[in-house]
């Protein structure tokens, strides 16, 4: 039923660029699949596997600069970039990863975070590679079997495909065997080590998977704007992946998904200048984590155990029935 | 490649000038975490509003350094205590990734309501020394330098007694040490959270107030700044403060050094591959982790 109505939307979505021909609509709705990919990334790797990472951000801008230099700087096609940014972000989240998850979480929460800050540095100073401040400007548009993709309602098929293709992967990851180890290993882990499972390769896979989707994403998002510069490691892109996640629900593959794509929507529609959007965000951030810790979807499941604890305690003070035996197992 | 005896001087005294500030605003941080196990990921910006105070202190008080330093450090250390009382009282020990989503939040809202008031244009500010130094040799600091790390100094050497001697600092060893045994003797930990802010606020405050006169305040300067802290208490081990500084004096020396012979893009890559280094070789930090200790 999820999975129809997913689809139906999808296809729905697919159609926008025939129903407006405003550039601008279609720009914002290339941006919210894009968030939309970036944020289930991060759900991947902080809701489900509970390894809240910072590093996201970081990933994202190498995903970005790597695309647009291997089409600019190594003469390679738009899909070979979005390659190299899934490859390179993968051994690089390898490498980061392994040290930081033999530590607490304490220590891999600051230690992505200072990566994700050493990115932004190393873009600005880098300037032999990255061309510092200036950025790469006038990114070409990418080309598919001899067709160009050069204005905004082109490109939003390729990042209605990417996204697609992306976020039924990451579904598929989330609810297969690996995904229930995932949540496993976040809400118990020495019951995971029990049982025989080494919670390392587990950890280690969804970084670098989710290091290798927000890259990609980064790499896909940068020929949108058609310029990579330091700015594209700004802080904003984290914390509205991060917004999405919270509210959209942590470890709700779909909470979040519906939450990208109406959160990189909205803020466009209302058009407040840039501090303030960031000062909202921060507001809403800080109000979330107190009054909404499980999302939007986790609001909605306690809800729904709420109601069937009610429709329970009707049913146990009905003298004689006996149906709440089992339900009340199930709840407990 | 001839080493210069009096450049390298000079890199090492910049080295242990910026070291100090690194250490100020770790040692606040590892305070916060020992207490209260949480990061406080709005620190950067204590730091920034301590800058921004002194800019608008010393004017009006006829550009005295000292007056306006303490104005500073009082400002920041009641907006500590505001952040404690609505925020961080709400948060639990055991709720880390909480406390950095909070303070993530804080830390967006400040900086982006001083940029929205104040707008991004650096600030420079004078003070009654101006740019007047002392000069060994062929080497020349400026009065402000020689302040900024004197007042820090003053400041461990402070916080080591607090922490050592007084009631105030020793139930803030003992909640860092065990937290049950420090309940069952009637510590109040709200209370001892509540000064541990404070007291980090004040340190900030500090070194935003000492590092004003010195380079351009901005919006954004504590976020450079906070990034390289939270790596140093890494490296010296979550919530040991002598760690802290001895991690922050170190780096500053070697960031000196490194950007003095090679490319600016070592400088602030060196943080980042010592952390890593570290954390292969010892997981837990240079320095064992065990509670807050002082001596």
């Amino acid at each position: 039923m999820k999975l129809a109505i997913a689809l139906a939307a999808a296809l729905a979505l697919g159609a926008l660029p025939l129903l407006t021909s405003s550039n601008y609509i279609v720009g914002v709705g290339v941006s919210a699949l894009i968030f939309t990919v970036a944020a289930a990334a991060l759900n991947l790797v902080y809701g489900f596997t509970g390894l809240l990472s910072f590093a996201q951000l970081a990933f994202w801008g190498i995903g970005g600069y790597t695309s647009a230099l291997t089409v600019v700087t190594f003469g390679g096609t738009f899909w070979w970039g979005l390659v190299w940014a899934a490859l390179i972000n993968a051994a690089v989240a390898l490498v980061v990863g392994y040290p930081t998850l033999r530590t607490n979480r304490h220590a891999f929460v600051i230690v992505t975070l200072t990566f994700a800050l050493l990115a932004t540095l190393v873009a600005r100073d880098w300037v032999s590679l990255t061309r510092g401040p200036l950025g790469i400007p006038n990114l070409p548009p990418p080309t598919a079997f001899g067709h160009r993709f050069g204005t905004t309602g082109q490109f939003y098929w390729i990042a209605w495909a990417f996204s697609v293709a992306m976020l039924a992967f990451l579904y598929a990851l989330c609810s297969s065997r690996i995904g229930r180890t995932l949540v496993a290993i976040k809400q118990n882990e020495p019951l995971v080590r029990a049982q025989g499972i080494s919670p390392m390769p587990y950890k280690l896979a969804a970084f670098a998977i989710g290091a290798a989707v927000t890259g990609a994403a980064g790499g896909v998002f940068s020929f949108h704007l058609g310029i990579v510069d330091p700015t594209f490691l700004d802080f904003y892109y984290m914390q509205t992946f991060l917004i999405i996640v919270i509210i959209g629900g942590t470890g709700s593959f779909w909470g979040v998904v519906v939450a990208g794509m109406a959160l990189s929507a909205l803020p466009e529609v209302l058009r407040f200048s840039a501090d303030l959007r960031m000062i909202i965000y921060g507001v809403i951030l800080v109000i979330a984590v107190f009054v909404m810790p499980s999302g939007i979807a986790g609001w909605l499941r306690e809800r729904r155990v709420a109601e069937m604890r009610e429709a329970l305690a009707r049913v146990s003070s009905t003298p004689g029935a006996d149906m709440g035996g089992p339900l009340r197992g199930a709840l407990k | 490649m001839t080493i210069d005896a009096v450049y390298l001087v000079q890199l090492t005294l910049n080295g242990i000038a910026l070291g100090l500030l690194y250490a100020l605003i770790a040692v606040g941080l590892s305070l916060i975490f020992g207490v209260m196990e949480i990061i406080n990921f709005a620190h950067g910006e204590f730091l920034m509003l301590g800058a921004y105070a002194m800019t608008f202190a010393l004017p009006v008080l006829g550009l005295l350094y000292w007056p306006a330093l303490a104005v500073a450090i009082v400002a920041i250390m009641l907006f500590g205590f505001m952040v404690y009382e609505v925020l961080l009282i709400r948060l639990k020990p055991e709720e880390f990734e909480r406390s950095i989503l909070v303070t993530l939040g804080l830390s967006i809202i400040v900086i982006h309501l001083m940029q929205y008031l104040l707008t991004a244009t650096p600030r420079m500010v004078d003070t009654q020394f101006g740019f007047e130094g002392v000069e060994i040799g062929s080497i020349r600091i400026t009065w402000t330098r020689i302040i900024g790390a004197a007042s820090a100094l003053a400041a461990f050497a402070g916080l080591y007694l607090v922490l050592r001697y007084t009631q105030f600092g020793r139930a803030m060893r003992a909640i860092a040490q065990n937290r049950e045994a420090a309940l069952m003797v009637g510590i109040r930990p709200r209370v001892v959270a509540r000064n541990a802010v404070v007291l980090a606020a004040g340190l900030c405050g500090l070194a935003g107030a000492a590092i004003a006169p010195i380079q351009l305040v901005t919006p954004y300067m504590g976020q450079y700044l906070i990034f390289k802290a939270f790596a140093l208490v890494i490296i010296g081990g979550l919530g040991n403060i002598p760690g802290a500084i001895v991690a922050a004096l170190g780096l500053g020396l070697v960031e000196s050094w490194i950007g003095g012979f090679f490319e600016i893009v070592w400088q602030e890559a060196a943080v980042f591959v010592i952390m890593i280094a570290v954390l292969f070789v010892r997981p837990d930090g240079l320095f064992k982790r065990g509670g807050m200790r002082v001596g």
